[in-house]
């Protein structure tokens, strides 16, 4: 049973007490100086919600050039600048954002049992930068300056001399700011889970969605800088003239795809991972069993990301590398299969041995198994090299990508926000309209992607804004077209569905679900302060340890280890989770949006090329930083 | 109030400092030393170090790709790099490691007048450093602008990369010293024990990013 209600008056002080210490600033402003992890994940959550809807209506209106041979919509340029866009905005504005922003941010500190992130401070300001960024991003958009070769960015197309506009100064400065908000997200969320875990949660105890987000955000840390650097180098080429690209002067053009790939790579099983921790959170609580092969799935979801940093040359075949060197990135391609198959049987055999109930979360999660597989089934095909060399660059890969992107990686966030609904809302979601939202999804899904590839292996090239008639194309395509309608019809039932049940749902209780985790055994929505009293953790199913939660109670009764003499928070050692050092956690705070927003000054300087003005915004960057921390966390 | 004998995860509660509540030299020493592993501000400049540090291996690399994709390195017309004295000013400059460890030290023992004498110090040799390499810089790049060809592109880049990092530490120490100024506390300690390893890792770079750019001198 959960510490919702307390169990005496003087517990109900404490908690009140609690309450008025960690509650933030209330009001609008309050949500500009928070520094509570539950509001910057609600944040992330509705901002990433609105760049879905961008890079949705991109999509559709690629869709809608495509239904048909011969249309003219759209110009080929404008539709340059929308795949650009699409790729763009869902992969670091949407699936990145969403499932380390919003379900990460939201999630890791509860299911920790912490009270907060270990920087509250920097979390605010990963918020506000990748707020900042997206705006940066789209003022493009709206200046007609977009985007416009492909979210991997080819040089020397995207060099100055065939892209001579701001477009692609955008990408790379755009890439450059996001990439620092998902850097500090990434820092914050490693020392999170070594240091602010509760007192006795040893790494072995710790629950598999937690190792997911350890391994996105190990991958996000080491792979960003890779990327950084290849922008960089674009942007001096394109704007001082340096010859990185250039193999007139001694550069090279491989050099740009060995830089992207070696970060691109990492990316899609960094944007796939988070999705796997929260598959191994909905299948316990619907299955009400302990998940098969606990160990190996802890080691299989890191694994995924190690393999990947040694994979990317897969993405070249097609540009000439070495035999050797494709056989030997083919290897390493293939050996992918074994991570991920181990979490497709651990995720299978936990529902067939437990009491699977299809509820709508669960029911995603089977849409997603199933997509994961199709698309691991035609991803591992491009280990051959003629196949891969024969479909590279056709509607093929977009049909493989998707299923994993779309598929297998967005399909658990949709389960994710049924499932933890109730959490954050207090209040039920309504069952049937969710479980039909499902259907519609997974029937649109399939529509819109299983067909491009067949017109893939028919030759269809992707990133062409049309196509003749008489080629064997347009049924496919015209079928895709309807796909993607029926998908974004799904998503506003799903959106709709979650708007109607927060106005009229009824009240959820602290657990509705019996889930497994410790996010459960406090109230929905979570108190400021998440938990009244520092949660006991014996196993990695805490909420089902009876007799610790019946303790945790016992202590909130008497008092103990409820650490109400100051903003406090635990710290632990990083492996064995031995209680280590009490903490003072930092309060509001103005300076992170401040912060963001003298940096996206910075950063629309140099794309105008004013850098001394650019220089003036980041001198005014380092005085914002000594203002952030002219007051120390004790001190307020 | 929060029960001093209550066990959690192997360590009685009162065992346990309250280190960032501690304010002054006693209080320091005291906290610091009852905690059994590093503070959350250590794990952070870890990270900065993990980030910071794939950044240079892919500008290193792509020297060392550019290299081996061209016969002549420098390539023809480009001045050789100099050797002898960057090697020299970075064995200098690598003195502050020391002199950071021993603030570091100081601060643990919470002998506040100590931190400050070292900090400076070492402020001193750093931005004697900087000042140096940043005027050596702007006159390589008006003998030999950085748009002449890629060798020129990947030097002026990665060695402008690695002075940045040691003005952000000289940035990095005035806070400290800013902050210092008004007397000791944990939050200032930890500050200082993550400014040093920030210090480590610039010095090893710097080592690395010289043994980089002089190579091509060497063959």
């Amino acid at each position: 049973m959960a510490i919702a209600t307390p169990p005496t008056p003087a517990a109900a002080e404490r908690m009140e007490l609690l309450a008025k210490m960690w509650e933030g600033r209330p009001g609008v402003l309050g949500w500009f100086t928070t520094t509570d992890h539950k509001k910057i994940g609600l944040l992330y959550f509705w901002t990433t919600l609105v760049f879905f809807a961008a890079g949705g209506a991109e999509a559709l209106i690629m869709r809608t050039q495509l239904a048909q041979p011969n249309e003219k919509l759209v110009s080929p340029n404008t539709y340059d600048e929308l795949f650009s866009m699409h790729g763009i905005t869902m992969i670091f504005f949407f699936i990145i954002p969403m499932t380390t922003g919003a379900f990460g941010n939201y999630l890791l500190p509860l299911m920790l049992g912490a009270r907060d992130m270990a920087f509250p401070r920097m979390n605010a300001l990963s918020y506000w930068i990748f707020l900042a960024s997206g705006i940066f991003l789209y003022t493009s958009l709206a200046l007609g300056v977009a985007p416009n070769a492909g979210w991997f960015d080819y040089v020397p197309l995207a060099s100055r001399q065939y892209d001579p506009g701001r477009n692609i100064d955008f990408y790379c400065l755009g890439i450059i700011f996001n990439s620092i908000s998902s850097t500090l997200t990434a820092a914050q969320f490693i020392v999170t889970i070594f240091k602010s875990r509760a007192p006795g949660m040893s790494f072995n105890r710790m629950p598999l969605f937690c190792f997911a987000m350890l391994a996105a955000a190990g991958g996000l840390l080491f792979a960003l800088p890779l990327l950084s650097a290849d922008t960089i180098f674009l942007f001096l080429d394109r704007n001082i003239g340096t010859h990185f690209y250039d193999i007139a002067r001694g550069g090279s053009a491989y050099l740009w795809q060995h830089l992207f790939w070696m970060f691109g790579h990492p990316e899609v099983y960094i944007l796939i991972v988070p999705a796997f921790g929260i598959a191994t959170e909905i299948i316990p609580a619907f299955t009400q069993r302990r998940v098969a092969a606990f160990p190996l799935v802890a080691i299989a979801e890191l694994l995924v990301v190690f393999i990947g940093f040694g994979v990317w040359a897969h993405h070249m075949y097609a540009t000439g590398i070495p035999t050797i060197t494709a056989i030997f990135f083919g290897s390493a391609t293939a050996m992918v299969v074994i991570p991920s198959t181990i979490q497709v049987f651990a995720w299978c055999m936990t529902m067939v041995l437990g009491t699977a109930r299809f509820g709508t979360p669960l029911l995603f999660i089977a849409g997603f198994i199933f997509m994961f597989v199709i698309g691991g089934l035609s991803g591992i095909m491009f280990v051959a090299i003629p196949f891969d060399q024969q479909v590279t660059d056709t509607y093929f890969i977009i049909a493989h990508f998707h299923y994993i992107i779309f598929g297998a990686a967005v399909f658990p966030i949709f389960g994710g926000m049924y499932y933890w609904f109730p959490k954050v809302t207090g209040k039920l979601y309504y069952e049937l309209p969710g479980q039909i939202s499902f259907w519609i999804l997974f029937v649109g899904t399939n529509l819109l992607f299983f067909p491009m590839h067949i017109v893939g292996l028919l030759g269809m090239p992707r990133r062409q804004y049309t196509y003749p008639s008489g080629m064997g194309w347009s049924g496919y395509n015209l079928v895709e077209t309807i796909g993607g309608y029926i998908t974004a019809a799904g998503i506003i039932l799903l959106i709709g569905n979650l708007v109607v049940s927060y106005f009229r749902g009824a009240p959820a209780g602290p657990d509705p679900w019996h889930g497994a985790t410790l996010e459960w055994t406090t109230s929905s929505p979570p108190p400021p302060y998440n938990y009244a009293v520092i949660p006991k953790v014996s196993s990695a199913y805490p909420n089902w340890d009876e007799a610790d939660r019946a303790e945790d109670r016992a202590k909130l009764a008497e008092g103990t280890f409820v650490l109400m003499d100051g903003h406090e928070q635990v710290a632990v050692t990083p492996v064995d989770g031995t209680f280590d050092e009490v903490v003072e956690m930092p309060h509001d705070s103005p300076w992170p949006p401040l912060l963001a927003l003298s940096l996206l000054l910075v950063f629309f300087m140099l794309v105008l090329h004013k850098y001394g003005a650019a220089g003036i915004f980041a001198v005014g960057t380092v005085l914002t930083l000594f203002g952030w921390h002219s007051k120390e966390p004790q001190e307020a | 109030m929060s029960g001093g004998d209550y066990v959690a995860g192997g360590r009685r509660l009162g065992d346990v400092p309250r280190t960032t509540a501690a304010t002054g030299p006693a209080a320091v020493r005291r906290a610091i030393r009852r905690r059994t592993s590093p503070s959350a501000a250590w794990w952070g400049i870890l990270m900065v170090i993990a980030s910071e540090g794939v950044l240079f291996a892919a500008m290193i690399g792509t020297f060392f790709y550019l290299r081996f994709n061209n016969v002549h390195w420098p390539l023809p017309g480009d001045p050789e790099p100099k050797v002898i004295l960057p090697i020299v000013l970075v064995a200098i400059l690598s003195t502050t490691s020391v002199l950071m460890q021993l603030a570091w030290r100081a601060a643990r023992a919470g002998a506040l007048g100590l931190v400050r004498v070292f900090l400076v110090v070492a402020l001193v040799v750093q931005s004697g450093y900087f000042a140096y390499e940043a005027t050596d810089f702007g006159h390589e790049l008006r003998a030999t602008p950085i748009d002449r060809d890629a060798y020129t592109s990947i030097h002026y880049t990665l060695l402008g990369a690695d002075h940045a990092h040691v003005f952000l530490g000289i940035l990095f120490n005035v806070w400290l010293l800013w902050k210092f100024a008004r007397g000791i506390t944990t939050y200032r300690a930890n500050a200082l024990q993550a400014i040093t390893w920030y210090w480590h890792f610039v010095n090893i770079l710097t080592w690395v990013v010289v043994g980089t750019i002089t190579s091509a001198a060497v063959g």
